[in-house]
Parts: structure tokens; C-alpha cells; sequence
């Protein structure tokens, strides 16, 4: 046999290898994301629309000379039962697509086939799924930015507040929200069809975080719960950043929590992963359409 | 550097079973593992489905070996195994030194894998974006990558759309740049899982003669393939695996030597009735009769082997030539794989 011929690996293992790796996913997955215009229209239409549906029901239910929104405002503390809402259902809505977009980007390589060929290359395993979330940010970024455009332009929603304190708000819930999505996203793979608990998922958001209601008006029950759930102190401080003037300080009582939680997140996510990894090798789930 | 580009002993892959499906026993065998019903703590056997069974295998540097078996007998199991994309659950093997379970970071390092063809691309990012995008994957510098890529997109006959997206080509082609990737680092150990599946007969001459010309590289290849004439031209040696197991493993000319005391006969028949079949498995002189529809006529391919033609051929002809069913061709041919096979298994490769 040949063995002086034996040809040598051009890869070269190392820390900056990984990170151009990582790079790599990272502008593979904004690539393809471009090449589908329909995204276009999603993040114009979806912002306006969902909120859409509580605005006109909150007007309907106001009466006819508005009184009861004056009742509402004076419930909340809130000086605009618009941007009260938006609030809510933008980070409903930022839930919800992470679930679906993040949580299913694993289970959509398995089904396109291109899951197992990036599984056999020597890149960390973890870093398609943290390669995957960079172009999901930066489009939810948009989304919320689109959103914040349309109703300032159409509804005349104005900001009393910070912009920096609502961005760290948002930075803070990063981890608790995609650390659930890289959870989920294990958790796909093994299930092939996990639908039943995005819904469920998005409804505990919906009823216990207040999303166009305080949670002081749920009984005491369901208070409790809404504690922990890391949504419902994500809505409570960018409502008080964004129109109630709030300080770094005043904040705190909402991004302490949120950060404990986000990191509790992101280590559940991580492990649920490795588990989901070393599963797939026993079972062969990798592969199974 | 270790002895053997890859060496596997007593492989074994079991699966729990799906309900419903026929895996249970599909090696005829009761296969058990334990499992545990929660709260009471009791174990109650699981039923599992043996997909490799105790597969040895030491495949030289610089050799092409074929894994040859019809689907289902446990070829891709054994690959997935080996490029560590499963665990055994029992058993052993290395890769280039490497352990398959211990070290697999380096086995990936070591291999160029083709799983799944055309399918493990994506469609929606140009062939040169896929090239680029594996590069990085395999840690190839990037400027060492830009010449590799350059290098083998000429070397597929895809430099002039290498910037089209991959939605737009044929099979052949979305084929070739999942071989390129599987070439990109060049790796010395490349495994391809039934590289010509689905490719029109020009395209699988084309990549046959490429996979030749990277023996000649220097790059052991383990190629699984259902197509006897695929692995009778390129292989160095070849097993044959059958039922998760390996059953017959010598060089192609040694393969057909067992079997070079028997006779082959091939008959065209048309009309062919089952039962005709089996007055003919019950003359003493016939061994192995396999018969295949041709095509949409009713035409049909009986093979069989037989100690001396010259004894059989009359039986043969009147057993046949009744009722409508009528002998057309007939010959007496040399033994082919798939006669070593059927001679080894008692059915055709792609029953």
C-alpha cells in the first residue's frame, strides 16, 4: 500500500479557527435569510397588526366617550394605553418567534439534510445553534425598531424615557429568551414536533406576564406564578423605561431578576443541548427525518 | 502512524424498536435492554432492533474497500458509526489512530464523509458559498481555503457556475459539490456512502474515474455501494454485509473464486409463473435461483447456479416451455458479485 502518499489535512485547529467557524454559521445563516423575500413583508405587516387586535378591543371597551380608558391608564400608571400595549405584545411577539425561529433551526437543518454534514465537521456542536441566534437578534432588532417607527408615525406614541435604559432592559432578557429557545430547540430534535409546547409556552406568556393588563389585577395565585416567568419583569421595566422616566436604579428591582434568570436559562439551554447531542448519537435521531 | 487507516472489531448498533414496524426481529434475533418504569422502579425488557452485528473490519492505507449489501443490511449504520455521527453500543473501531468515541474531534479531523448527496448542501447559497462555508467548518485558513475551493470547483467542472445558487443545478452537480466538500480538507481517509445514487450513467462513469484517481492521491476510501459492477471495478477488496453482518470479505477475483466450481445461468423468460420457480429449485442439480421482472414487459431474469450445465440444460428447458411461458435467451456467464451474493445469501442484492 501507498503509505508515502497518504495526503495531510489542511485544517488547522485552534481558538481563531473556531471563531471564524462561528463567523462562518453566523453569515450562512444571514445569507440565506435574505434569499427568502418574504421576510420583507413580515416585518412591516406583523408589528402593526397583532397589537392591532388589543388597541381596537381597549378603544371598544372604553366607551363611547373614552372614559374607560381613563379608568385603565389610572390602573397601569400609564400616561398612553398604546405604548402600554405595544410594549406587552412586542415582547410576546419577540418570545414567539424565538421560540419558533430559534427553537426550531436545529429541527429545520434536519429536515433540509444539512444537519449531519455540519455535525461532521470538527466545529463545537453548540455553535450552530449560537451561530444561528446572531442573525435572529439583529432581525428582531429590526422588528422592534419597525415596530416602535410605525407607532410613533401612525399613532403618535411618544417615548418618556431612556432609549439606553430600554436597550439594556432588552439586552438583559437576551439570555432568558434564547437560553428557552436553545432548550427548546434540543428539545425539538428529539421530539420532531413540539408545536403543542410553543403554544403552551406563548400562552403562559400572554396570561401571566400581562401583556395589555398589570399583573396586580390576577389573583394572588397567579401573581405568584408570573414571578417566574423572566417575561413578565421584561415587560414591568421597559414600560417604567420607556414612559415612566425610570433610572438605572429604579430598574434594578426588574433587571436583578432577569439577569438570574437568563443565566439559569442559558445553562438549562446549554445542557439540554449536550444531552439532546449525545442522545442523538446513541438513537441515531440526526438522522431520522 | 497506526497500522490501519480504519479497524473496527465487534461493531454492534442496536436501535430500540419502532411498534409496528417488523424491526424487532429483523436479524432473527430477541434482542433485550433494560428499561425502567418510573415510580415502581421494576425493569421490563425493551425491544431492540440489531442494525450491526459484530462487524470486524482493517482497511489498509491507500485501499478501497466496498462495504457491498442491498438496503437495510447495515452499510450506513456501520459509516455513521464510523465518522462518529453514532456510538456503538458495543464494540470498537479507529479512525487514522483515532477512537471513535474518545477522540471523535480528531476522527472528524480525519475524514471526508459523503452522507445524504445532494441533500447535505444547501440549495439556497451558491456552490462557491457552500465550498467556502464548509472550509471554515473544517478549519482551513482562509486563504489556504480560497485556493481549495478555486481548485476543486475546477476539478468538478463547476467553475463556471460556481456562483449560481444550488437550487439551479442538476443532481449530478448539486452531487459534485457535496463530493468537493467532502474534499475540501483533504482529508486522507474519505467515506462515501453510496456516492453514485440517483446520478444519470455519464455522471456516475464520470465520478467512478475521479474516485479512482483519488486512490492514486493517496486516499484511503471506504465506499459503501448496493451496485455490484461499482464496487467490482473500484475496490481493492470488498465485504459483504448482510443482515448486520459481515459475511464474505476477500478481493473482488477472490470473491468470485468461491463460487468458481459452480456454473452461472442466466435465462430470459417471458411468462414466468412462480411455481415454475419451484419445480425448478427442486431439481437436485440447482442451487440459488433468483428471478427479476425486467423492466414494464413481461420479461423476466432467472439466474442460477448449477454444478454442470450440460445436466440441468434439457430439465431446464422442458420445466420451462409450458403453459405459455416461453425461454428466449440463455447463457451460461462468469461469476459476478451478485452471484457471490446470492451464492452467500440465498437472495438477489436488490431484493
Amino acid at each position: 500500500m501507498e503509505t508515502s502518499l497518504a495526503p495531510r489535512s489542511l485544517g488547522q485547529p485552534g481558538f481563531l479557527s473556531d471563531v471564524r467557524a462561528f463567523a462562518a454559521i453566523i453569515r450562512r445563516e444571514w445569507t440565506i435569510f435574505t434569499r427568502y423575500p418574504s421576510w420583507i413583508i413580515a416585518l412591516f405587516i406583523w408589528p402593526l397588526i397583532f397589537p392591532m387586535m388589543y388597541i381596537l378591543t381597549a378603544r371598544a371597551l372604553s366607551g363611547p366617550d373614552g372614559s374607560g380608558l381613563s379608568v385603565f391608564m389610572q390602573l397601569t400608571g400609564a400616561s398612553d394605553f398604546i405604548g402600554y400595549i405595544i410594549v406587552g405584545t412586542t415582547v410576546w411577539m419577540w418570545q414567539n418567534i424565538v421560540l419558533w425561529d430559534v427553537g426550531f433551526a436545529l429541527r429545520n437543518e434536519q429536515m433540509r439534510g444539512t444537519l449531519e454534514s455540519n455535525w461532521l465537521s470538527p466545529t463545537w456542536r453548540f455553535s450552530y445553534l449560537l451561530g444561528h441566534t446572531g442573525p435572529q437578534i439583529v432581525s428582531m432588532a429590526m422588528f422592534i425598531a419597525i415596530t416602535a417607527l410605525e407607532f410613533g408615525l401612525l399613532f403618535g406614541v411618544r417615548l418618556n424615557g431612556s432609549v439606553w435604559m430600554i436597550l439594556l432592559m432588552m439586552l438583559a432578557a437576551i439570555p432568558s429568551i434564547y437560553g428557552l429557545g436553545f432548550a427548546f430547540a434540543s428539545l425539538v430534535i428529539t421530539l420532531k414536533e413540539a408545536n403543542a409546547f410553543v403554544f403552551l409556552v406563548r400562552g403562559l406568556v400572554m396570561i401571566f406576564c400581562g401583556i395589555t393588563f398589570p399583573v396586580s389585577i390576577l389573583p394572588g395565585w397567579m401573581q405568584s406564578f408570573a414571578q417566574w416567568l423572566p417575561q413578565t419583569y421584561l415587560i414591568h421595566g421597559i414600560r417604567a423605561a420607556a414612559f415612566s422616566n425610570a433610572d438605572l436604579n429604579a430598574l434594578l428591582p426588574d433587571l436583578i431578576p432577569l439577569l438570574l434568570f437568563g443565566t439559569a436559562w442559558l445553562i438549562v439551554g446549554y445542557f439540554t443541548f449536550v444531552w439532546m447531542e449525545r442522545r442523538a448519537r446513541r438513537t441515531g435521531a440526526i438522522g431520522q427525518y | 502512524m497506526p497500522d490501519f487507516a480504519i479497524e473496527a472489531r465487534q461493531l454492534v448498533k442496536k436501535f430500540p424498536a419502532r411498534p409496528g414496524t417488523g424491526d424487532k426481529k429483523a436479524n432473527g434475533e430477541s434482542s433485550t435492554a433494560p428499561r425502567r418504569r418510573w415510580p415502581f422502579g421494576k425493569k421490563e425488557p425493551k425491544a431492540m432492533f440489531t442494525a450491526v452485528n459484530g462487524v470486524d473490519l482493517q482497511i489498509e492505507r491507500g485501499e478501497i474497500f466496498g462495504l457491498l449489501g442491498p438496503n437495510g443490511a447495515g452499510k450506513s449504520t456501520t459509516i455513521r458509526m464510523l465518522c462518529t455521527l453514532l456510538e456503538p453500543t458495543s464494540g470498537t473501531a479507529h479512525v487514522n489512530g483515532y477512537d471513535i468515541v474518545k477522540q471523535a474531534n480528531d476522527v472528524r479531523r480525519s475524514l471526508g464523509t459523503l452522507l445524504a448527496g445532494e441533500r447535505s448542501i444547501y440549495w439556497k447559497l451558491t456552490g462557491r458559498e457552500n465550498l467556502e462555508y464548509f472550509a471554515a467548518l473544517y478549519h482551513i485558513p482562509q486563504a489556504i481555503a480560497k485556493k481549495r475551493v478555486d481548485e476543486l470547483t475546477e476539478r468538478m467542472e463547476l467553475k463556471e457556475r460556481a456562483n449560481e445558487l444550488v437550487e439551479k443545478y442538476s443532481t449530478g452537480m448539486r452531487q459534485r459539490v457535496a463530493i468537493a466538500k467532502a474534499l475540501l480538507a483533504r482529508p486522507p481517509i474519505l467515506l462515501l456512502d453510496e456516492p453514485t445514487l440517483g446520478l444519470d450513467p455519464q455522471a456516475a462513469r464520470r465520478l467512478r474515474e475521479l474516485i479512482a484517481e483519488l486512490k492514486q492521491e493517496g486516499h484511503t476510501i471506504l465506499l459503501t455501494t448496493h451496485y455490484m459492477e461499482e464496487a467490482d471495478q473500484l475496490s481493492d477488496r470488498i465485504g459483504i454485509i448482510d443482515q448486520g453482518k459481515i459475511i464474505a470479505l476477500d478481493t473482488p477475483e477472490g470473491l468470485k473464486q468461491r463460487i468458481d466450481q459452480k456454473e452461472i445461468i442466466r435465462l430470459e423468460v417471458s411468462g414466468w409463473q412462480d411455481y415454475i420457480g419451484e419445480k425448478l429449485r427442486s431439481l437436485s442439480d440447482v442451487e440459488n435461483l433468483v428471478a427479476r421482472r425486467q423492466g414494464e414487459a413481461d420479461l423476466w431474469e432467472v439466474n442460477l447456479q448449477a454444478s454442470n450445465s450440460r445436466v440441468v440444460l434439457p430439465k431446464l428447458v422442458e420445466n420451462i416451455s409450458q403453459n405459455g411461458t416461453r425461454l428466449v435467451n440463455m447463457n451460461i456467464v462468469k461469476p459476478s458479485l451478485e452471484d457471490v451474493f446470492i451464492h452467500l445469501t440465498g437472495k438477489a442484492l436488490r431484493d
